[in-house]
């Protein structure tokens, strides 16, 4: 019976501890970027040493064992280069054009920005959460708040402080994700949030008055100063009718997020 | 209770849920290592050993994960101090139990984390129910996986360690 009392009175103890901390954290809405650093510096060596163990296991399997159909698999490459070729010397024609056009018309050039290449070392800490660790850290140029994207889209953002060689990746499906964005036809202007369910993107604030047509492209708008302008976040799937002078748009996201891998950060500083 | 017992379970589970987690992320698959490990701990070693195994791996994944530190520590705290005494009140000794037990404190679990994020946020999130689904199938089976393994293990050993000290003993220097 004592020993019940003392848990009881030690699990309310604890229980208040807890309240408190969460207390302090929703009146200030700093967060805790002491406990977060300090946790993640030491986690992060552990990741890049079970991301190792595991990648060289992956490596031996796919490298030495599981070779069945590379043959095939390589002729099939080979004809996907050919024809990606031929796909590349038109769009450098189409580029060659518009850039003349903008000379011409004196417009300002878009520019390509610089982007490095990460692997994915760790994933969830905490069931959905949605941020993934990446091995590029404040070594590597990597500071919080630069996007993060694949090959089709945005996936996300730097947060936290990177330690030298990782850092933590919050993915724009996550809870606490969002983006500015605008349509490609439409123009309509909103804010592209994470964790609608499904699909798990949500473009909140759009102007009522605006036609947005299911399938419509949605792009970066470039206003949250993290973003830059024209990355692809997905395809309107469903409007859905939001509060007053607004509408809701359900999107589809254009990064499969269960398929990360290699990432690139674009290393681009957060614009004030 | 042994405080580096419930440190090594709480960050074996924490070190194996973010190496496996990089393998289904923002997929169905969900599971919650440090939960079992939590769990695990509060069977092995009683409720204050879960309670204090609930409260380290829950902060350490909120620091972790970027949200609200305390939320995943409270609801492991709970997590913890009910699957210790439902290990005191109960006979959860066989791997049928057990993993029921882990399945019960899953579904809690998740429950109260989303009952104290619609607190926090002011706002009701829907609930994956399937995935709610999943975490407790694969959780039941990471939790059977560990109770085996720990039962299995030490008599491995110790066979192992006899064979070849009688191997040892049967030769003539």
């Amino acid at each position: 019976m004592d020993s019940f009392r003392r848990t009881f009175v030690f699990f309310i103890v604890l229980s208040f501890l807890h309240v408190l901390l969460i207390s302090a954290q929703v009146q200030s809405r700093s967060g805790m970027p002491v406990i977060k650093a300090a946790a993640f510096g030491v986690f992060a060596s552990i990741q890049h040493l079970t991301s190792g163990i595991a990648d060289l296991g992956q490596s031996f399997w796919a490298n030495y064992i599981a070779l069945r159909g590379v043959a095939a698999e390589n002729d099939q490459l080979k004809k996907r280069v050919l024809a990606l070729e031929g796909i590349t010397q038109a769009q450098a024609a189409i580029v060659s054009q518009t850039n003349e056009l903008e000379d011409l018309l004196r417009l300002q050039q878009s520019l390509v920005v610089p982007t490095l290449a990460a692997r994915v070392i760790a994933g969830d800490p905490a069931p959905g959460a949605d941020i993934i660790t990446i091995d590029r850290g404040s070594a590597d140029g990597v500071e919080p708040d630069m996007a993060v994207i694949g090959h089709n889209g945005v996936i996300g953002r730097v947060f936290n402080r990177p330690t030298a060689h990782a850092a933590q990746v919050q993915l724009l499906k996550g809870r606490l994700a969002a983006a500015a964005a605008v349509t490609e036809q439409s123009l309509a202007a909103g804010i592209v949030q994470g964790g609608a369910g499904d699909p798990p993107l949500e473009m909140n604030f759009v102007d009522v008055l605006r036609d947005v047509e299911v399938g419509e492209r949605v792009y970066t708008s470039g206003l949250d100063g993290i973003y830059p302008r024209g990355f692809l976040i997905g395809t309107v799937q469903r409007a859905v009718k939001g509060s007053g002078f607004y509408s809701d748009l359900r999107l589809l996201p254009a990064v499969d997020f269960r398929r990360l891998d290699v990432v690139l950060v674009v290393l681009v500083k957060r614009q004030p | 209770m042994n405080v580096a017992r419930v440190v090594i379970v709480v960050t074996v589970g924490l070190v194996l849920q973010m190496a496996l987690a990089r393998y289904s992320v923002g997929g169905r698959w969900v599971f919650d290592l440090v939960l079992v490990a939590v769990v695990y701990a509060a069977l092995a070693w009683g409720p204050i050993a879960g309670m204090w195994a609930g409260t380290l791996g829950g902060l350490v994944q909120d620091s972790l994960s970027g949200d609200v530190v305390g939320i995943g520590g409270l609801a492991k705290t709970v997590a913890g101090v009910s699957a210790g005494v439902a290990g005191t009140q109960f006979i959860v000794s066989s791997g049928a139990a057990r993993v029921a037990t882990v399945a019960a404190v899953t579904v809690g679990h998740r429950l109260l984390v989303v009952a104290l994020l619609a607190i926090v946020d002011q706002r009701w999130s829907d609930v994956d129910w399937l995935a709610m689904l999943v975490e407790t199938g694969l959780n039941g089976l990471a939790g059977l996986i560990a109770f085996q393994a720990s039962v299995l293990l030490p008599g491995a050993v110790r066979s192992t360690r006899e064979l070849r000290r009688s191997s040892l003993s049967k030769r003539r220097w």
